[in-house]
């Protein structure tokens, strides 16, 4: 029960963080969006580290935090460039890559 | 010997391989020479051997070449058969082709293309001469081909004309249909002999079959079926009178004195095997005589000289038929000789005519010429009058020949018509005669000014075609009981029903009929064109037209054939098959363009599709 | 009556799955942004209740105090630009959007269904689990190569980002 709980938790919270992917237009919701998914595949990390008895997943976590910072640090440095050249931040409008 | 033999055949290929592709460089006069130096000498090669062969008691003889297709159920080889009866052909087509080639150096001065006529004209020797001298029907059918492609070629010499254009092709289609029954009836003689060699068919047939065998009937009707088509008989004798869009030369040579007659020379090569089908030899003596009286009337009411002497050249090969069908094979091989002399005479001296009124062949603009060409108003004079059938020159004894057989033979109906038609002959013969040289003139008075006679080396191979046909009779006439042409066939068992000499056939009853009828024909004809000339109306419609034979066949095949093709263009091959090609293709675009529809540069539609796979892939895992 | 824990534990992650749906229903950014960082204080939480003190720490220093301080600054830097939102038109394709959506919840809800059925055991924590201690000696000892790239990864993201960041001349 307990580890189904957890296991439920993340879910709940990866399944939302999708939706706000696919929802949301503002460039940066868009970007914390993402940042959600991360922390429940985190929540899911820690609680099955738990369960096994295992630290592999403790470190494991460690490094996605790490990797989560600089992903978080160069992704909103290029929403500031787009937004210095484009003055938008609606991702459709974000297209140049058509074709 | 057989070095003669090759020579005189193959000579003729090599000039016209060489006139196609040195036709640059060679000019006019080279072009003629070496064209009309081949056939003498090709004619001189056969003189040879006939020469050896009358002298020297040769027997027919074989040469075998090589294997051509030495496949097993067909085996053919490439076999050239020398016989008094191939000798015979081969004299008539290298001496005529000879005089024509002269001829036809004059007749050709004014075109650019010299060459290439002159070549063709060579590759016709070539392939006729194959055809007469093959040993295997095979070949024969090669040599058939050929002349069929010959003729294409030289009826379509000015190509840049339709009437032309569309001339060749009729003629090269009907052609077609008669090589149709050709090829069935080889196929059945491999099958049944199992070999295509004609000595070998002709001397083991007697073994194999009794007289009317049902199966020999239909191999020696469907070898008829392919003369038909290559002689010009009913009802496969459409193409002839459109034949004459093409040259007069050719016309002489090709539909007159050679390739027409490789069907009847088809007929007596095989007169072993037709002997024992006398139902298939009582259809050839209807249909020749049936073509004739046609032909004849058809040539009545023509006012283009040229198609006068085509529907005669029908009506004369309908004649030999007949003889073949009454068995007499010796008066149609002699018909056959005499008509090439009078034929090649008369259409050259037209050819003259035509050439110096610059390729105008209506009669209704001729007349009164007899003042303008004076060598070739008495030239033409000798070949009516030969044709006629007036002793004593050459078609006589042939025609005379030939009615005598039939009467003898016991076929009434037969002999009359073929009496009416010579009746008719004359008559033609004198009006086409009359419209062109005498009575008053029709022509343009600017007309009559250049107009004169043809050059001289036009005239002289006239002239000695006309100089044959006075003494080519004699050929046949025996002062004796048989004559010279007769005894050097007999010896390979081509004669007159029973064996009979001819020279037992010489004045009789049908000979002062038939005379007597051609001297009161001439003398009507001569009266009505002279006298009453303007009471007659224009010559009947119906016979002019051949009594619309052209058009029923249009109407019965040319017409839903083409039906079919245009269905085929319009519909079929740009819907469906040209269709479907492009049915790719369109749909190999409109789906990249449909999946270029994913490639929006939407990040949200691409993370879309993530999220889809993914709860796919989630699913699979989940069972 | 429940131990403390289990009450704990449903408190938070209620709190947890409701402050996630804030992050992307909220209409203006800074409390969206304000209700992530709810999100990452109940999940710290929750860590800690999971006997993993070292990364509850890390996730508040790291997550909270850093990644969510960066996020703020960029979004008060563009605070009103949320609004220009509806001048445009959306160029996706929403029904598919919303289908993709509903595919992947359906999905997950799937597999936590087939889950149900089978839970599994727990196992004894060792001793020292989860502390800083043993956390290190993990990294430096027995992750040490993916330790010093991961370090690497950042060195390279930080000039990355200093340098897309700049203005251009």
């Amino acid at each position: 029960m307990d580890i189904l709980f957890f296991i439920y938790i993340s879910m709940a919270m990866f399944a939302v963080g999708v939706i706000g992917v696919l929802v949301k237009r503002n460039a940066l919701i868009f970007f914390l969006s993402i940042e959600l998914m991360l922390n429940a595949a985190n929540l899911l990390f820690v609680a099955f580290a738990r369960q096994w008895g295992n630290e592999t997943g403790l470190v494991w976590v460690f490094f996605v935090l790490v990797v989560a910072a600089a992903e978080a640090a160069v992704g909103l440095a290029l929403i500031i460039n787009l937004f210095r050249s484009k003055q938008i931040v609606d991702v459709d409008q974000y297209n140049v890559l058509k074709g | 010997m057989l070095y003669a033999v090759l020579l005189g055949l193959f000579l003729p290929l090599v000039s016209f391989l060489g006139l196609m592709s040195a036709s640059n460089i060679i000019g006019r006069r080279l072009t003629g020479f070496i064209a009309c130096a081949s056939v003498l000498i090709s004619f001189v090669c056969f003189s040879s051997l006939l020469w050896i062969y009358t002298n020297t008691q040769m027997q027919p003889q074989t040469f075998f070449i090589y294997h051509w297709i030495p496949v097993s159920g067909i085996d053919a080889d490439f076999t050239l058969y020398i016989d008094p009866l191939a000798l015979l052909m081969t004299l008539i087509i290298t001496g005529i082709g000879f005089l024509i080639h002269l001829y036809s150096i004059g007749y050709i001065e004014h075109e650019e293309d010299f060459a290439r006529y002159f070549a063709c004209l060579n590759f016709f020797i070539f392939a006729m001469l194959l055809l007469v001298l093959a040993g295997n029907l095979l070949l024969l059918f090669a040599g058939w081909e050929g002349v069929g492609l010959a003729s294409y070629l030289l009826v379509g010499y000015w190509y840049h004309r339709p009437a032309a254009a569309q001339a060749a092709t009729k003629a090269f289609v009907v052609n077609r249909i008669g090589d149709c029954g050709f090829l069935i009836a080889l196929l059945l003689t491999f099958q049944i002999f199992g070999t295509g060699e004609i000595t070998d068919v002709t001397q083991r047939v007697a073994q194999l079959f009794a007289i009317g065998a049902p199966l020999l009937t239909l191999m020696t009707f469907l070898y008829f079926v392919g003369a038909m088509g290559k002689s010009a008989q009913l009802p496969l004798q459409v193409w002839l009178p459109d034949a004459m869009e093409g040259p007069t030369p050719v016309s002489a040579l090709i539909h007159a004195a050679t390739m027409v007659t490789a069907g009847v020379y088809l007929v007596v090569r095989m007169h072993d095997v037709y002997l024992l089908t006398p139902l298939t030899l009582y259809i050839i003596a209807i249909i020749g005589a049936a073509t004739a009286l046609f032909a004849a009337l058809c040539a009545l009411a023509q006012t283009d000289l040229k198609r006068v002497l085509a529907y005669s050249t029908i009506s004369q090969l309908g004649y030999m038929f007949l003889a073949c069908g009454v068995g007499a094979f010796y008066a149609g091989m002699f018909h056959l000789t005499t008509h090439a002399f009078v034929k090649a005479l008369l259409f050259l001296a037209a050819g003259n005519v035509v050439h110096m009124m610059h390729g105008s062949t209506n009669m209704d603009y001729m007349g009164g010429l007899w003042k303008i060409f004076f060598k070739t108003r008495w030239l033409f004079l000798i070949g009516a009058i030969a044709l006629a059938g007036i002793p004593p020159l050459a078609i006589f004894f042939s025609k005379d020949l030939i009615l005598e057989q039939v009467h003898h033979a016991g076929y009434e109906l037969l002999f009359y018509t073929g009496l009416l038609t010579s009746i008719l002959t004359a008559f033609y013969m004198t009006r086409a005669y009359y419209l062109t040289f005498l009575g008053k003139t029709r022509l343009e008075e600017k007309i009559i000014k250049v107009v004169e006679e043809a050059p001289s080396i036009m005239t002289g191979p006239v002239t000695a075609l006309a100089v044959l046909s006075i003494i080519g009779g004699f050929l046949g006439y025996a002062f004796g009981a048989m004559p010279p042409l007769e005894s050097f066939l007999h010896k390979v068992g081509i004669g007159l029903p029973g064996n009979q000499p001819s020279g037992n056939f010489v004045f009789t009853l049908e000979t002062l009929a038939s005379t007597v009828g051609a001297l009161l024909a001439i003398a009507l004809a001569y009266t009505i064109y002279s006298k009453y000339a303007q009471r007659l109306g224009a010559p009947l419609q119906v016979l002019k037209k051949a009594f619309y034979i052209d058009q029923i066949y249009d109407l019965l095949f040319v017409n839903p054939l083409k039906f079919v093709a245009s269905l085929i263009t319009r519909f079929i091959e740009p819907k469906m098959i040209e269709g479907s090609i492009l049915a790719t293709a369109h749909g190999t675009q409109k789906t990249a363009r449909w999946l270029q529809q994913m490639q929006s540069g939407q990040i949200r539609s691409y993370v879309a599709w993530m999220a889809i796979g993914m709860a796919l892939l989630i699913v699979y895992m989940a069972f | 009556m429940f131990p403390f824990a289990t009450i704990a534990q449903w408190i938070l992650g209620i709190v947890l799955v409701l402050s996630s749906f804030g992050v992307i229903l909220l209409e203006k950014p800074i409390h969206a942004s304000l209700s992530f960082l709810l999100t990452l204080l109940m999940l710290a939480a929750l860590y800690l209740q999971l006997s993993a003190q070292f990364i509850a720490v890390m996730q508040v220093l790291v997550y909270a105090g850093a990644i969510l301080v960066i996020f703020m600054f960029v979004i008060v830097l563009f605070q009103d630009a949320y609004q220009q939102l509806s001048k445009f038109q959306p160029r996706s394709y929403k029904p598919f959007l919303i289908f993709a959506a509903i595919a992947f919840t359906g999905s997950l809800i799937f597999l936590g269904y087939q889950l149900r059925a089978h839970p599994p055991a727990q196992r004894a924590l060792p001793t020292g689990y989860g502390t800083v201690e043993s956390l290190g000696e993990a990294l430096y000892l027995d992750f040490f190569f993916p330790f010093e790239a991961v370090i690497f990864v950042f060195l390279i993201a930080l000039i990355g980002a200093v340098y897309i960041g700049r203005k251009a001349k």
